[in-house]
């Protein structure tokens, strides 16, 4: 039996190991608590525990704190455990994710001297972070480098992953991290006996709790090479376009492709390539060879004005967001990608179907009258938007549908659909997303001699265009009037677009936007 | 049926004498309820005591075998009033409930019950929660206790001292005649532990046999007898309270080593106030302390003979009372003052005035004390800076990085919850007629008040938005808005707002959320119920009802006089906000009522899951839908999140190298209520939702359908793959 350290513990005098336990709603925290309680009992100690739910029964975190306190044969004295955990004197603390991690950190609970730290490193989102315009998302790093700096040990890694891949939950990861990071004096069997005699879902169970213990145990051991620097989901917007180096460009396929791909070694700086090959496999996804032409032309002519500051940094930009505007989410394009190939198996293994499983795919569309007329000629398209009684006919066609992509009558119509692309560059949505485009793409080309930054926030200004609909109107006329402004103000500075940049982010009611427009 | 279970746990309340009785708080309470006798009890669920309720519940068989009589009460008001059974009768009674907020429901019967005293001891159980993540306001039951003369019980924390004050507070009662408060903080209805049980005792008189019934006319409220109430209040029935609690030993003293210094505490704070000596090296493991403490488990009233029996001969004596505005330390010090006792006291001076007394709170208090009473750094091992400094390690930078990224996390409507999409579709009526002043309420719907939705604009009450928006309903550009959830229409919302409302001819609109159950507390029942319906994605088969007394909330409100009445499935946000801007727009006069409903998803779940299990098992064609995102086709402006909050609606790193923003994803935890894809067609949003049914046992039909399907659709495939080389680089 491998029985685990106690050098924490004061060997003379019996003391409680304290233990925090934070975990969201329907993680298990409770039920992690209840296994703790008889992994003690079986071995003799006694276990007090208490919760605080928050508010939030529903979607907050619960703290758990535990006690426990070895019984001694001969002694019926109880001991006197507290019910609030103290700030400095907590030895293990467990979070089920990071971002609360960093609460347990600046809430005190955790002491170099003292505390064993147990995280799992995924994120789960909150609200705020989930509802930001573009990307609200954390940054794990600061809570790792603290998380690392302030605990006496920390062992991190992604706990829900490993759950999720055995189909289990992640209390029992966090219970096999507990028992792997040799803090408590109980042996490892005493553990695993407790989820094996829980008598629920014992054999998920188990094994994630062995490849969390193994886990722990590596990093414990420092055998694992990240044990510093765990590994954390981050979005880092920049990562695409720094990791230029290595970057080799594969070698076509095609005669056609061949041609293109030589023209982007030959007339453009290798920083740039990986980027640009990306956008030029999804133009040419989008529409044709023609179209991936034409996609080099523009990003030429940006590329002859660009000073070469930052490895090219302002043609890198613009052919990311010119790729992504080229591409816009039209009728045909969306209907392309509804019937994919690939799209039913990503869908089977996203929802788990088992092999075989017949499963429905409802989609769920609501077209506004512009979007129907987006994909008709641009005359036609435009006439009947303006006119009362045309208009009255499209939108016959447009609101609320369901369709099931898996049947083949939607399944051929969508393909129909996917095939006006064809005919894209007749009709007037194309005519519209060109003019807009084009509109950007000389903003960026004007202000570059003069002044190189303010060029490059008017391209950053590219990530502002998405969305479908309202959205995307709300958006591109954001960059449209970015680019009027930056046009009819000869001093305008790059903080002051990256100011109105910001703000277009802020809300999806303009608000803030038009603030700082009337500003100035 | 509630959230949490205790079908198990209960089974523990059978222990007899001598067994080792392992459990959490609030079973303890239960435990010594039954050991004591108690003939009846009732209460109304609310944190920190919902678990009471819910034990209480699940324990009726075990009740109803010792002939203990049990109702889930229709309010705080109606289980205070219970407690009337133990004004003449020799039937013990407990009650229970949330305070400071219950107290306040209950407070017409609870006067009246302190007024006229009682012959059997009655009790009520009330959970406080002085704590951060409280939802309540933090004010005292001990304000109530004095003004009421209601003796109040603070016990320790540990289940014996629990379980021994539940049956002491009843003896208590008797032998003052009076009502006792046995108060529990929220770490203590939580805290588990063991205590050694003795036998359940069966009440002398209830269920299994009836009282004689018996008549005193002077405990009735009217004059002359209140006026001698009054005075037995004060000639007889306090006096034999402190002198019950002074024989029994309900207070208690702990000796210590250093005479001269001493520390007052009430029951409930003794643990925290150990775990401080400890850490000053002023106590062991054990609890044996260096400095002499004084426990009052009674908390109210303070008893003067053993004030001056502690303090005597004390030169510094330091008072823990958690809460405020402080009571005991001015008793203390006119107690002191008029027995010439110059004993120095500390109190609110060494401690915060407000807050909940925490460990380090507590510990900070006490350092501070044994440096003012002149204990210099060398006898206590930590000094008031090295206190300070262990509140954190991290730096002040550090701190404001740390804050500067982790997210908030408000508290939210659950997964597929059905309050959802009724508030999608107020935020969508909002955006065009709006903005709205709302009056909210309490119940899961608070939660609309939080992030994403930002709707409503007071809380007044249980039960009391519309009451709330009859004074503004004059002065608002719109009609009037309430909100109210189903658990407060019958709490308190149907006679003190519908009935209101159509008496002063109220023209507003009463929004009613009928999930089916009091949800926010744990799910309990309540008296409607709310017809399962067909509409969400998933298409298991709502069992029908397990009750069949159901009210209907609608025919409440016809039967109150309301002309307008309309019931809309929250699911159907199109049908919701044509019937929200209906009610805004009609010009029809009168209280507009419309009942939003839909089932309590986390109770629909309990009982759906199991079902459905079932029937793949069995074999039967199961349909389980859930929703997904088209990663493709998401732009990352997470509009669809903005409307809805769901938890299962979340974002995940775009696959797409070009897209730096996250794509919105639906995890697997979604439950395929719909509200995603209703969205998309009522708030027109982008065309990446899909539904997916996942077909169990598949009938010949789907079967040879899904073949003709994937062979055709798999040789447009095939014949994509064979043209498609031409068009990649």
């Amino acid at each position: 039996m491998e029985k685990t350290g106690t050098d924490t513990l004061s060997k003379q005098q019996p003391k409680t190991i304290n233990i925090i336990l934070a975990a969201l709603g329907g993680e298990g925290g409770g039920v992690f608590t209840n296994w703790l309680i008889e992994v003690a009992e079986a071995n003799n100690w006694l276990c007090q525990s208490t919760s605080l739910a928050g508010v939030a029964q529903r979607t907050g975190a619960t703290i758990y704190y535990i006690e426990l306190f070895p019984t001694q044969a001969k002694d019926d004295r109880k001991p006197v455990m507290s019910l609030f955990p103290s700030q400095g004197d907590i030895d293990i603390a467990v979070s089920s994710e990071i971002a609360e991690t960093g609460r347990m950190l600046q809430r005190g609970f955790v002491t170099p001297d003292k505390t064993t730290l147990i995280s799992s490193s995924h994120r789960v989102y909150g609200i705020t972070e989930k509802s930001d315009l573009a990307d609200g998302t954390m940054d794990s790093s600061t809570v790792v480098e603290l998380a690392n700096k302030y605990s006496r040990q920390f062992i991190s890694f992604d706990m829900a992953e490993l759950a999720n891949k055995h189909n289990s939950v992640i209390s029992s990861a966090m219970f096999g991290a507990l028992a792997g990071a040799n803090v408590l004096p109980f042996a490892k069997q005493s553990f695993s006996d407790v989820i094996t005699n829980s008598g629920k879902m014992v054999a998920t169970n188990l094994s994630v709790f062995e490849e969390s213990y193994t886990q722990a145990q590596q990093i414990v051991a420092g055998d694992n090479p990240d044990r510093k620097t765990p590994q954390v989901e981050i979005f880092t917007p920049e990562t695409a376009a720094a990791t230029t180096a290595g970057f080799c460009l594969p070698s076509a396929t095609s005669e056609k492709g061949a041609l293109l791909l030589e023209r982007l070694k030959c007339d453009f700086p290798v920083s740039t390539h990986e980027l640009i090959h990306q956008g030029l496999i999804r133009v040419l996804d989008y529409q044709d060879f023609a179209y991936a032409t034409q996609y080099l032309d523009e990003l030429s002519e940006v590329l002859a004005l660009d000073t070469g500051a930052e490895q090219y940094k302002l043609t890198t930009i613009t052919a990311r967001y010119l790729a992504l505007w080229m591409s816009f989410e039209d009728i045909p394009r969306v209907a392309q990608l509804k019937v994919r190939a690939t799209r039913m198996s990503e869908i089977r293994t996203e929802v788990k179907a088992a092999e075989g499983q017949i499963i429905h795919v409802t989609e769920f569309f609501r077209p506004r009258a512009e979007e129907i007329c987006a994909i008709l000629p641009r005359a036609l398209g435009s006439a009947m938007l303006s006119n009362r009684w045309s208009r009255r006919l499209i939108e016959l066609f447009a609101g609320g549908k369901k369709l099931r992509t898996d049947s083949l009558v939607v399944y051929l119509v969508l393909r129909t659909m996917g095939s006006f692309k064809h005919i894209r560059r007749y009709s007037l949505g194309y005519h519209h997303e060109m003019k807009l485009i084009r509109g950007w793409l000389y903003q960026i080309k004007e202000q570059v001699a003069a002044n190189p930054q303010v060029a490059l926030e008017i391209a950053l200004c590219g990530r502002l265009v998405k969305g479908y609909g309202g959205t995307r109107e709300r958006t591109s006329k954001q960059v449209s009037v970015i680019c009027q402004n930056a046009s009819a103000n000869e001093c305008i500075s790059a903080e002051y677009i990256a100011k109105l940049r910001t703000a277009a982010m802020a809300d999806d009611t303009n608000e803030a936007f038009y603030t700082i427009l009337t500003e100035s | 049926m509630a959230e949490r279970s205790f079908k198990k746990e209960v089974l523990k309340l059978h222990a007899g004498d001598g067994d080792t009785f392992q459990g959490e708080g609030i079973l303890a309470i239960t435990k010594g309820l039954l050991q004591s006798g108690v003939a009846y009890v009732g209460g109304y669920q609310g944190s920190p005591i919902s678990h009471l309720m819910d034990v209480l519940n699940d324990a009726q068989d075990i009740l109803g075998d010792l002939g203990v009589h049990f109702e889930a009460s229709g309010s705080e008001a109606t289980a205070a009033a219970m407690l009337s059974a133990s004004i003449n009768y020799n039937l013990r009674g407990a009650v229970t409930w949330k305070s400071t907020v219950g107290t306040n429901v209950a407070s017409d019967a609870l006067s009246n019950i302190a007024s006229c005293g009682v012959t059997g001891g009655a009790i009520v159980i009330v959970g406080e929660d002085y704590g951060e993540g409280s939802s309540i306001m933090q004010e005292r039951t001990y304000a109530f206790a004095m003004k009421a003369q209601m003796w109040l019980v603070d016990p320790r924390p540990n289940l014996t001292s629990i379980v021994d004050m539940i049956e002491q507070s009843f003896q208590l009662s008797e032998a003052s005649n009076t009502p006792v408060f046995y108060m529990m903080r929220v770490r203590g209805c939580h805290v588990t532990g063991e205590f050694v049980a003795k036998n359940n005792v069966a009440p002398e008189f209830g269920t299994k046999n009836s009282v004689t019934p018996n008549r005193e006319a002077e405990k009735i409220i009217l004059p002359p007898h209140v006026y001698q109430q009054e005075q037995d209040k004060i000639a007889k029935r306090w006096p034999a309270a402190v002198d019950f609690i002074i024989k029994n030993k309900l207070n208690e003293f702990f000796p210590g080593k250093h005479k001269d210094l001493g520390i007052i505490t009430l029951g409930g704070n003794y643990n925290t106030l150990i775990r401080a000596l400890q850490r000053q090296g002023l106590a062991d493991s054990f609890g044996k302390t260096a400095i002499p403490i004084y426990v009052m488990n009674v908390a109210y009233p303070v008893v003067p003979e053993e004030m001056v029996e502690f303090c005597l001969g004390k030169k510094h004596v330091l008072l823990l009372e958690e809460g405020q505005p402080e009571y005991i330390e001015p008793a203390i010090h006119s107690i002191l003052r008029k027995r010439d006792i110059q004993t120095k006291l500390y109190g609110k001076d060494l401690f915060p005035r407000a807050g909940e007394y925490t460990a380090q709170v507590t510990l900070t208090g006490l350092t501070r004390f044994l440096e003012v009473a002149g204990y210099s750094n060398d006898k206590h091992s930590l000094s008031v800076d090295d206190v300070k400094k262990l509140s954190s390690p991290l730096s002040d930078e550090e701190h404001e990085r740390l804050l500067s990224v982790v997210p908030a996390r408000p508290s939210g409507l659950c997964t597929g919850c059905p309050e959802r999409p009724l508030f999608s579709a107020i935020k969508q009526v909002q955006k065009e007629l709006g903005p709205f002043h709302i009056s909210s309420d309490i119940g899961c719907h608070s939660f609309a008040t939080l992030a994403p939705f930002n709707l409503g604009n007071t809380i007044m009450g249980y039960g009391l938005s519309l009451a709330s928006s009859s004074s503004i309903r004059k002065a608002l550009p719109h009609k009037a808005i309430s909100i109210m959830g189903d658990g407060g229409f019958w709490h308190n919302g149907l006679s003190s707002g519908v009935v209101s409302a159509v008496f002063n001819k109220h023209d507003g609109i009463l929004i009613i959320v009928n999930n089916g159950y009091s949800a926010a507390t744990g799910g309990q029942d309540i008296p409607s119920m709310v017809e399962p319906n067909n509409l969400i994605a998933t298409t298991m088969d709502a069992a029908s009802s397990e009750r069949d007394d159901s009210v209907s909330i609608e025919l409440a409100c016809r039967g109150a006089g309301v002309k307008w009445v309309k019931t809309v499935s929250t699911y159907s946000i199109e049908e919701m906000k044509q019937t929200l801007t209906d009610s805004l727009n009609t010009a029809e006069p009168g209280l507009k009522v419309i009942i939003a409903e839909g089932e309590c998803m986390l109770n629909r779940q309990r009982r759906i899951k199991p079902l459905m299990k079932n029937a793949i098992a069995k074999g039967k064609r199961t349909v389980r839908a859930r929703f997904y995102i088209d990663p493709k086709t998401c732009t990352g402006d997470h509009a669809c999140i903005r409307i809805s909050g769901c938890p299962s609606l979340t974002i995940k790193p775009s696959t797409d190298s070009l897209r730096e923003d996250p794509v919105s994803y639906v995890d697997n935890s979604c439950v395929g209520c719909g509200v995603c894809g209703d969205n998309v067609h009522s708030a027109v949003l982008c065309p990446s939702f899909s539904k997916i049914d996942l077909i169990h046992n598949p009938s010949w039909l789907d079967l040879s359908a899904s073949t003709v399907r994937r062979s055709v659709i798999g040789w447009f495939e095939k014949y994509d793959a064979w043209k498609r080389p031409g068009q990649i680089l």
